[in-house]
C-alpha cells in the first residue's frame, strides 16, 4: 500500500514566508489536485456522513452515547480513524491532506465532528507520536477500529489558554510501581464516553506530564454533562483524579515533557478546525439554498431577492477562500514532511519539527475558518427568516455549533497572538527575512508613488490589491516595531490587527493562486475570487488604518496615512453583480459549486 | 467462474439537472455509479463470499469521467475493469452488442446489471444482452444465491415474488431490496489503485446507435399560483375536483 497519496511536491513555504515571498500556482496544493483516491476517499466519507450521522442526527443531540459509538464504530470499519495511524500498527498512514479532507467531508454534524475529531486528533496522535511500541501495542488497534473513543485531557477551571499553569498533580508510588494522580479537568471533549485518556499532571508539582490512564482506573471519575450551548450531542465532562494509580508504564513521552506533546498536537488541531469548518459551512449553505429555493414572499422565491443573494454569494466565497487556504496550507505541510526518512528513529519528532514551522499558518487557518462558519451560518439562519429562530431547521443548531470553533484549540485570541508573535519571533531569529522585507518596501514607499506594475489576466486587478496588501502588512509591521520596540507583544490590539492583516494576505494569496491554477475553466471560480478579494482588501484596509491610528499622531500620522492611501487607492470591484452571478449558480446547483466551463 | 457486471455512471440524485448546447450538462455535477448496478457490484461480492470462486470484472462504456465508477466498483471489491471509452452516446442496443462481445471474449458465465436505468429509465440492456447471447435472463432478482452451476433466488412478478433456478451462464437484472451495497473502505481504495482498468477503444466493437439523441429538455414544474378562496366552500370544492380531472388530470 502506498504511504503517501499525493505526488504532489510543494515548494517548501512556511513559517510566514507567505508575507514576503510571491508563489506561482504550481507552488501550492488546491482542491483541484486531490488524486483519484483521495476524491474516492472522499466519497466514502460523504457518503458515511449524508447516510450514517445525519438520520441519526436527533440521536447524536440528545445523548445518545451508543449511537455515537455505533458510528465510531462503523467509521472504524470504514478505515475513516486510521488515516494518520501507522502501517506497523495496522494503519493506513496516509498523507495530511487526506486525513484534513476527513475532516472536511465529515463535519456534517458538528457534535459528532467534534466527537470525530478529538478521537483522532488529541485523543489519538498523542499516542502515535509519542508511546512507546508496548503502549501502540495496547491501544492503537482499539482506538483505530473505534472500539475504544480516545479523549484528552489538559484543561482546568484555571488553566485554559495558560495551559502550563495546571495545578493536577503526580507522584511516584513509594514502591515506583505507580505514579498517583489527584486534580480536577474541565471541559473535557469524549469524557463520558472514553476509554482511554491523555491526562496531564505535574509529577511533584513541576514537571509536566501526560499519562495514559484507562477508564474504570480506581481514582478517575467522570463528572456529570455539561450543559452546553451547542454540540450538545458531544460529550464534555469534568474529570476528577483522586489518588488515581496509573502504571508508570503509562506515563506517555517523557516525564517533564509533557508540553511537547500539548503544543504540538496543537498545531494539527487548529488546521483541522478549518478543514472542519469548511464542511460545516458547506452543509449549511446547502441547508439555507433549499430553504430559500421553495420560500416564496412577495409572489417570488426569496432566492430573487439581492439581500438574499448577497448572503449566498458571500457564503460562498467564504467556501471558496477556505478550501483554498486549508488544502494549500496543509498541501505544504505533506510536501514538507514527504522529504524526511520515515526510518529514522527520531521520524515522530521530526514530523512535529517540520509541522512546527507552521505555526502562524495554523493559528490563522483556526481564527480565520472558525470565523468563516460563523458568518456562514449565521446568514443562513438569517435567510431563514423566523424559521431560523426555531429547532425545526437545521440553521438553529448549527448557529449554535460553530461557536464551539472560535474557544476551543486556543482562543481565536490566543491564535491571533500566536500568529503576530511567531512571525516576529522567527524575524528575531533570522529565520524569516522579514527586517530586510520591511526596509524594502519603507523604503519604496518613502521614495513616493512608483510606476504602477502593469498586470494582465482576468485577475489583474485582485494582484494588485495582493501586493498592496503584504506592502501595507510590511508596512504596518514596521511602522508597529518601531514605535513599540519589544513593547508590542503587550499590544494586543495592535497584535491583533497585523493577525487579522498577515491572514488576510494568505487567504487572499491562496484564492488567487488556485484559480489562477485553474486556468479559466471555472468562470465562477474567477468571480469568487474577485468577490473575496473585495473583502479581503476592506479587511486589511480597515486594519491598518486602526493601526496606523493607534501608533502615530501629527505629522508622522499625516505622513503614514498618504503612504496609506497610496496603498489602498483602487477601484472598486462591482460586487453587487459578482454577487448576483454568483448566487444564482449556487441556487441553480442547490449547493456550494464552482460551476461548469459554461457558467 | 467469472461474473461480469455493467455498470453505468449517472447525474447523482440529489443534483439539479441543467441543459446546455442541447445536452444534459454533466460538467462539475457530481456523478455517481448507477444505484441500481451497485446492487449488482454488491452481489457479485457477496457470492464470491458465501463461497463461489469468482473473478469479478466491471465493464462500462462511457467517456473519461467514467472511469471514477469504475474505481469506485475496484474499491468495493470486484477485481478487474474494462472500460470502452467513448465521447458518443449509445442506446441500448448498441450498448448490449458491446457487452455481449466482451462476455463472450470474457468467457464469462453470469451477468449482472441494473433493472433499469436511473437517468433514461431504460430496462432493456439486460435482456437485449441476454438475447444476443442466447443465455437465459431473469429480471427484478431481490435474493440470490449460487449452488454449483445453479442459481436459485427470487425475483418480482407483476403481483408477486416467483422463486427460480437457473442454469449459468446467465444474466441477472439487479434491483433496490437485493441487498445494501457496501461503502468502498479506505484500506480497499487504496488497494483499488494497483487493480487493472482496461481501455478499450469503442471502435474495437463495431456498433452505432441507431436511434440517436436530437435534442434534451428539461420539464419544468410550472406553479398555476392558482388560489381558491373558500368563501363558498362547496363551489370550491367542485371547482378543485374538476381542475384536479380535467387540468391536472391527476384523478378520473
Amino acid at each position: 500500500m502506498s504511504t503517501t497519496v499525493a505526488t504532489f511536491t510543494a515548494k517548501r513555504a512556511s513559517g510566514g514566508s507567505f508575507l514576503i515571498e510571491d508563489l506561482r500556482p504550481e507552488d501550492v496544493f488546491t482542491p483541484e489536485d486531490l488524486s483519484e483516491e483521495q476524491q474516492q476517499i472522499a466519497q466514502t466519507t460523504s457518503a458515511f456522513a449524508e447516510e450514517r450521522i445525519l438520520p441519526a442526527l436527533d440521536q447524536i443531540e440528545a445523548k445518545d452515547f451508543d449511537v455515537s459509538r455505533r458510528l465510531m464504530r462503523e467509521a472504524g470499519e470504514l478505515g475513516l480513524l486510521s488515516v494518520d495511524v501507522p502501517e506497523e500498527y495496522g494503519g493506513l498512514e496516509l498523507d495530511k491532506v487526506t486525513s484534513a479532507l476527513v475532516a472536511d467531508k465529515i463535519s456534517v454534524s458538528g457534535s459528532f465532528s467534534v466527537t470525530f475529531s478529538a478521537h483522532v486528533g488529541i485523543g489519538t496522535l498523542p499516542l502515535i507520536w509519542y508511546g512507546t511500541p508496548l503502549q501502540k501495542e495496547k491501544y492503537l488497534a482499539k482506538l483505530s477500529s473505534g472500539e475504544w473513543i480516545a479523549s484528552y485531557a489538559l484543561s482546568e477551571s484555571s488553566a485554559g489558554s495558560d495551559a502550563m499553569n495546571i495545578r493536577a498533580r503526580a507522584t511516584l508510588s513509594p514502591d515506583g510501581m505507580h505514579y498517583i494522580l489527584n486534580g480536577e479537568k474541565m471541559w473535557i471533549s469524549n469524557a463520558g464516553m472514553a476509554s482511554l485518556f491523555t491526562v496531564f499532571a505535574k509529577i511533584d508539582g513541576e514537571h509536566f506530564t501526560a499519562f495514559l490512564i484507562e477508564a474504570g482506573t480506581p481514582g478517575l471519575t467522570v463528572g456529570p454533562e455539561e450543559h452546553k450551548l451547542g454540540i450538545r450531542g458531544s460529550s464534555t465532562c469534568p474529570i476528577i483524579l483522586t489518588d488515581c494509580k496509573v502504571p508508570v508504564e503509562n506515563l506517555l513521552g517523557e516525564a517533564g515533557k509533557g508540553h511537547q506533546i500539548a503544543f504540538n498536537i496543537l498545531n494539527v488541531g487548529r488546521y483541522k478546525i478549518c478543514a472542519s469548518a469548511v464542511g460545516g459551512a458547506r452543509n449549511s449553505l446547502r441547508g439555507g439554498i433549499r430553504y430559500a429555493r421553495e420560500r416564496v414572499a412577495f409572489g417570488k422565491p426569496i432566492t430573487s431577492f439581492g439581500l438574499v443573494q448577497e448572503k449566498i454569494a458571500e457564503s460562498a466565497a467564504g467556501i471558496y477562500a477556505a478550501e483554498a487556504l486549508v488544502y494549500r496550507t496543509v498541501g505544504a505541510i505533506d510536501a514538507a514532511l514527504s522529504a524526511l526518512d520515515k526510518s529514522a528513529p527520531d521520524y515522530s519528532r521530526q514530523v512535529q519539527k517540520s509541522i512546527e514551522e507552521f505555526v502562524v499558518e495554523c493559528s490563522i487557518l483556526k481564527f480565520w475558518g472558525s470565523e468563516m462558519l460563523e458568518r456562514v451560518v449565521d446568514h443562513m439562519l438569517q435567510l431563514h427568516g423566523g424559521y431560523g429562530y426555531v429547532e425545526e431547521y437545521p440553521a438553529e443548531r448549527a448557529y449554535r455549533d460553530s461557536r464551539i470553533n472560535k474557544i476551543f484549540e486556543g482562543t481565536n485570541e490566543i491564535n491571533r497572538l500566536i500568529t503576530t508573535s511567531w512571525m516576529i519571533k522567527r524575524a528575531m531569529q533570522g529565520r524569516l527575512a522579514l527586517l530586510p522585507a520591511i526596509k524594502k518596501v519603507m523604503d519604496e514607499v518613502m521614495a513616493g508613488p512608483g510606476a504602477r506594475v502593469a498586470l494582465d489576466g482576468p485577475l489583474a486587478e485582485e494582484r494588485a490589491l495582493l501586493a498592496n496588501a503584504k506592502k501595507l502588512g510590511l508596512f504596518c509591521a514596521g511602522a508597529a516595531s518601531q514605535k513599540f520596540g519589544t513593547d508590542l507583544a503587550e499590544q494586543q490590539e495592535v497584535m491583533g490587527m497585523l493577525a487579522d492583516m498577515l491572514a488576510e494576505v494568505l487567504v487572499l494569496e491562496s484564492v488567487l493562486l488556485r484559480t489562477e491554477k485553474m486556468n479559466g475553466r471555472k468562470p465562477l471560480a474567477i468571480k469568487l475570487a474577485k468577490y473575496y478579494a473585495a473583502r479581503s482588501f476592506r479587511i486589511v484596509e480597515t486594519s491598518a488604518e486602526r493601526m496606523l491610528g493607534a501608533i502615530a499622531e501629527g505629522d508622522m500620522l499625516r505622513t503614514q496615512m498618504t503612504i496609506f492611501r497610496r496603498l489602498t487607492k483602487r477601484e472598486p470591484a462591482n460586487t453587487v453583480a459578482l454577487g448576483r452571478d454568483i448566487s444564482i449558480a449556487m441556487v441553480d446547483a442547490g449547493r456550494y459549486t464552482l460551476g461548469s466551463r459554461t457558467a | 467462474m467469472r461474473i461480469l457486471v455493467l455498470i453505468r455512471q449517472v447525474l447523482d440524485a440529489q443534483e439539479t439537472v441543467r441543459v446546455a448546447n442541447n445536452k444534459v450538462d454533466l460538467d462539475g455535477r457530481k456523478l455517481v455509479m448507477d444505484t441500481m448496478d451497485e446492487y449488482g457490484v454488491e452481489q457479485a461480492l457477496r457470492l464470491r463470499e458465501n463461497g463461489a470462486d469468482a473473478e469479478i470484472v466491471v465493464v462500462a462504456v462511457g467517456d473519461a469521467r467514467t472511469q471514477e465508477a469504475l474505481r469506485a466498483a475496484l474499491a468495493m471489491g470486484a477485481d478487474r475493469a474494462i472500460h470502452v471509452e467513448t465521447d458518443a452516446a449509445l442506446d441500448v442496443i448498441a450498448l448490449s452488442s458491446v457487452m455481449a462481445q466482451i462476455a463472450r471474449a470474457e468467457q464469462a458465465d453470469l451477468i449482472l446489471c441494473g433493472g433499469q436505468q436511473a437517468d433514461w429509465d431504460s430496462q432493456a440492456l439486460g435482456a437485449a444482452t441476454a438475447e444476443r447471447l442466447a443465455w437465459p435472463q431473469v429480471t427484478w432478482t431481490r435474493a440470490l444465491a449460487l449452488h454449483g452451476a445453479t442459481l436459485t433466488g427470487k425475483h418480482d412478478a407483476d403481483d408477486g415474488v416467483e422463486s427460480f433456478n437457473v442454469t449459468l451462464p446467465a444474466v441477472l437484472s439487479t434491483q433496490q431490496g437485493l441487498n445494501e451495497p457496501r461503502y468502498p473502505t479506505l484500506p480497499n481504495i487504496m488497494k483499488a489503485k494497483k487493480k487493472e482498468i482496461r481501455k478499450d477503444m469503442l471502435e474495437a466493437y463495431s456498433v452505432a446507435s441507431r436511434v440517436t439523441l436530437q435534442g434534451v429538455a428539461v420539464q419544468s414544474k410550472e406553479r398555476l399560483k392558482r388560489i381558491l378562496d373558500g368563501k363558498d366552500a362547496p363551489a370550491a370544492a367542485a371547482l378543485l375536483v374538476q381542475s384536479l380531472r380535467q387540468e391536472a388530470r391527476v384523478i378520473q
